[in-house]
């Protein structure tokens, strides 16, 4: 007589075990992976959109075309400076960002490494000109920072080095198609 | 509880399907798949505002105007500047290294001293109150050597060695000092200039103009001028020369002379212009018509060179039948052009009255000075490198010498002696940007800033028939610890007790500028200066002179130098005029892909370096199929060519090109310093490039050179 080994085996262990592997990895797939795989950075000022917006400040001031069809995408330390030349000496959280915004690159001239949400692979040639139609965060290419008091955290992938909301190229055909735009290599491929 | 082998499977088994539908492996091809495409030694795109600035170059002999396109403040690539007169929109290869080879490897990154035969970083206040030591310690035992054709930096370095009581100042060889020596024995006032642009019929006697002789950008624009698509050229262009390089390919003609026997062609035309009724007159005007009918008749001529009569009457008859025909004599190679055949060259243009003519030749008068004290260019010009080098090899070097964006290590004929001699000199300094040859036996290297780094300036460039003015600005802070070394000078003056009043390069520019101002001239805007010299109305002086050249744009005077005593120097002739004696005369040539002496190869120019000259480590040579059968040899040989006591190992390419008994070779290979991208890339032609002296002239010539083969 067959002594029984105590270890799972048999059809039931096999549908046991497939089905423990298979939930096991959907897991580690969905959850895990991607915890793994992006590295969660904050940008070097804690810059309110929110309290710009406040005090009656156009989008377009700091982030705007110029007459050659140029995006100027980020203010410079400068033009920041502009508003913000001395320490403000105040206690309260803003205040302290703005004393590190003057100390660490006002008064230094160093420009602020800010970390850029949707920045495009080098051999992306992308168009702010060319897109000027569209809402900057209905069309989903932004997040709506303008309602954000503290910016997004910005998630690097590990691997590509480039941020997890940098838009894939499937994403930028299918709106070119949904618009009856050209899709050629050439349109963004230079 | 453990699991048997059939459950394992099943876990593995549940683990795949699970994974296919989570997004790990879709994900992981893709991120590798981007991944692989993102190595760290790819350049990567700069992000920032795109702006343009302008300045000149100072790597590229032909002084063009650049526009810089920067990105976030850093200069990304330098184009031709339209608005300039030099550039016309059009830019050498060398001009647009000027943004590339501000990350060279080879640069000197930090002040160097050699300590025990290695070089060891030294902070500029160490450097300074050492080398303040050793001037004062050399007093008036020191000299400067200047690669710097065309900078106000020269002012500055001779007014300083003036200082200390000294004279030496020493150009590197260019066709410029070829030019003045001749100019100046045939009594001629001012530097050469030739009007291309006004002129209807160039013969172009030996000059390599669309590559390396004078402002090389400025002469192409000039000649695709002259090509209008839409109709008949407006100008006829010949050449004569060793080899049908990239100026005799695109001229209308091409007319086969070897190296030494350039001044014997232009005179065999001046015989035929005589025979038909011109008449030299002036200082040496007898001896000139007595030598040229004794032996230069189109017979005489065929004797010598082999050239048919028929092919100098129909040179002639072209000269003489142009409303404006100009003669521009200079070097196949752009360095040791021939006095003989400078003088024989001008000597035709005064036969064809060209002499201060537009579209003729216009000797530009000197620029007003803003140093005191500093040297005049006519001066400085007249003392010999080549003469000092080999005083310095034989034991009379002075105490100390200055190496300002020169190389002679390197770019001097009989390279193996220049080096052996610098390496005597007791003292030695190198303010090269790059690790060059010399710098690399220096004492000190003090690394100079780069074009796009520094103040600094270009003024007429040679070959140019107008005086011209660019500023050099800087559009970027030093990359490295360098300095500008006009700066360094005046700073060095200064602690030694003896001001040169300046504090620095940029408030010399500036009391240039000033004393332009004074002479008079125009901004090259509306008017350009060879309309000016075709007779169009000068517009007004510009109203602030350093704006308008801080903006890019040049300024400009059109007028010749008085000539009260030009004259044929037939006697000085009668004497120069040589062959090249040897079966196979070995002519070199020069290509702005292969950079300059100061400078290397610049990296990116590597991969449009042809295989006809470079492939590896081994140099081609070109000769025809007449001259590789006299020496058994086909494409692809390996030969060795000797010559100046050298030996160097060179392979074969059959060029119908290149004219039978003549051995082209390129210049710019065989570096032993710089990066990897100009180190030990094939061999140095110079090694075996023996200067000659003309007789009578007392000028050193080496456009070419008799070799052996073996």
């Amino acid at each position: 007589m067959e002594k029984k080994s105590g270890k799972a085996g048999g059809v039931g262990g096999f549908i046991l075990l497939f089905l423990v592997g298979l939930v096991g990895s959907l897991i580690v797939g969905w959850v895990v992976f991607p915890s793994l795989l992006f590295s969660q950075k904050t940008q070097p000022i804690r810059f309110s959109h929110t309290v710009h917006a406040e005090q009656g400040m156009e989008c377009e001031q700091c982030h705007y075309l110029t007459e050659d069809g140029q995006f100027m995408g980020l203010p410079s330390t400068e033009s920041c400076a502009d508003c913000h030349p001395d320490e403000t000496g105040e206690d309260t959280p803003n205040g302290k960002e703005i004393d590190k915004f003057v100390n660490e690159y006002g008064k230094t001239g160093a420009q602020v490494p800010w970390l850029v949400y949707q920045y495009q692979p080098d051999n992306v040639f992308f168009s702010h000109s060319a897109h000027q139609g569209f809402q900057c965060t209905d069309s989903g290419c932004h997040p709506p920072v303008e309602t954000m008091d503290a910016p997004p955290v910005y998630e690097e992938n590990r691997i590509t080095g480039y941020s997890k909301q940098t838009m894939k190229m499937w994403q930028c055909e299918r709106c070119h198609a949904q618009m009856g735009t050209s899709n050629a290599c050439y349109v963004c491929h230079k | 509880m453990g699991i048997d082998r059939r459950a394992f499977i099943g876990l593995v088994a549940g683990g795949v399907a699970g994974t296919l539908f989570t997004p790990i492996p879709w994900k992981m091809a893709d991120d590798l798949s981007i991944w692989s495409q993102n190595w760290s030694w790819i350049p990567r795109v700069p992000k920032g505002p795109v702006a343009y600035a302008y300045t000149s170059s100072k790597l590229c002999p032909s002084g063009t105007g650049l526009k810089v396109m920067t990105v976030g403040g850093a200069p990304v690539t330098a184009a031709g500047n339209p608005d300039h007169p030099l550039s016309q929109g059009g830019v050498s290869s060398i001009g647009r290294s000027e943004t590339y080879m501000l990350y060279s490897p080879a640069r000197v990154k930090s002040p160097l001293k050699k300590v025990n035969g290695k070089f060891e970083p030294v902070t500029w206040e160490e450097a300074l109150t050492a080398l303040a030591e050793k001037c004062k310690a050399a007093g008036a035992k020191i000299a400067c050597v200047s690669g710097d054709q065309t900078g106000t930096a020269n002012e500055v370095l001779s007014a300083f060695i003036a200082k200390q009581g000294s004279s030496a100042y020493y150009m590197v060889p260019s066709e410029k000092q070829s030019a003045a020596k001749a100019w100046s024995l045939m009594g001629g006032a001012g530097q050469p200039g030739f009007d291309v642009d006004n002129a209807d019929c160039v013969f172009i006697l030996g000059a390599d103009m669309f590559e390396t002789w004078g402002s090389s950008i400025r002469n192409r624009k000039a000649f695709g001028a002259s090509r209008d698509a839409s109709g008949d050229a407006k100008a006829a262009f010949i050449y004569a020369g060793p080899e049908r390089d990239g100026t005799g390919s695109v001229c209308d003609a091409w007319i086969p002379v070897k190296p030494g026997d350039l001044a014997m062609v232009a005179l065999g035309v001046a015989w035929i212009l005589m025979e038909a009724g011109a008449m030299p007159s002036g200082p040496g005007a007898a001896e000139f018509v007595s030598y040229v009918k004794s032996n230069c008749s189109p017979d005489k001529v065929e004797a010598a060179c082999g050239l048919k009569p028929a092919v100098l009457v129909g040179v002639a008859k072209m000269l003489a039948g142009a409303k404006a025909p100009l003669v521009v004599p200079g070097s196949p190679c752009g360095q040791g052009g021939s006095a003989a055949a400078f003088m024989a060259g001008m000597a035709l243009n005064m036969l064809l009255g060209r002499i201060n003519k537009p579209g003729g030749v216009v000797a530009l008068p000197a620029l007003p000075k803003a140093v005191d004290g500093a040297m005049d260019q006519a001066d400085i010009l007249k003392n010999d490198l080549l003469a000092f080098l080999k005083d310095a090899g034989a034991g009379k070097a002075p105490e100390a010498v200055l190496f300002y964006e020169a190389n002679p290590a390197y770019g001097l004929p009989e390279a193996d002696a220049m080096a052996e001699a610098i390496a005597k000199i007791p003292f030695k300094v190198s303010f090269a940007s790059f690790m060059d040859e010399t710098a690399a036996l220096c004492d000190l290297v003090l690394p100079n800033s780069l074009t796009l780094e520094r103040f600094d300036d270009v003024a007429s460039p040679y070959g140019v028939a107008f005086n011209v003015y660019s500023l050099v600005k800087p559009l970027t802070k030093p990359i490295y610890d360098t300095r500008t070394t006009a700066d360094f000078i005046l700073a060095l003056a200064e602690k030694m007790g003896a001001s040169l009043g300046f504090a620095s390069m940029e408030e010399v520019l500036k009391a240039k500028v000033e004393a332009l101002a004074l002479a008079g001239g125009f901004i090259a805007k509306d008017v350009q200066p060879w309309q000016a010299l075709a007779g169009s109305s000068a517009p007004e002086p510009s109203a602030d002179l350093w704006a308008d050249l801080e903006g890019g744009y040049a300024w400009v005077l059109a007028a010749g130098a008085e000539q009260t005593g030009l004259g044929y120097a037939g006697g000085v002739l009668a004497k120069a005029v040589k062959p090249i004696e040897g079966k196979v005369v070995l002519a070199p040539y020069a290509r702005q892909t292969s950079g300059t002496p100061v400078m290397g190869i610049p990296a990116q120019n590597l991969t449009i370096v042809p295989d006809n000259e470079l492939i590896n480590t081994a140099t081609f040579v070109k000769m025809n199929a007449e001259t590789a059968s006299w020496f058994g040899v086909s494409e692809g040989s390996s030969i060795t060519i000797e010559g100046a006591g050298q030996k160097l190992p060179v392979k074969v390419h059959l060029s119908e090109n290149v004219m039978t008994g003549v051995i082209a070779a390129p210049l710019g290979f065989g570096h032993s310093a710089f990066d990897q991208y100009s180190k030990g890339k094939g061999v140095n032609i110079l090694r075996v490039l023996a200067a000659r002296v003309e007789e009578g002239a007392g000028v050193a010539v080496w456009d070419g050179a008799a070799v052996n083969i073996a």
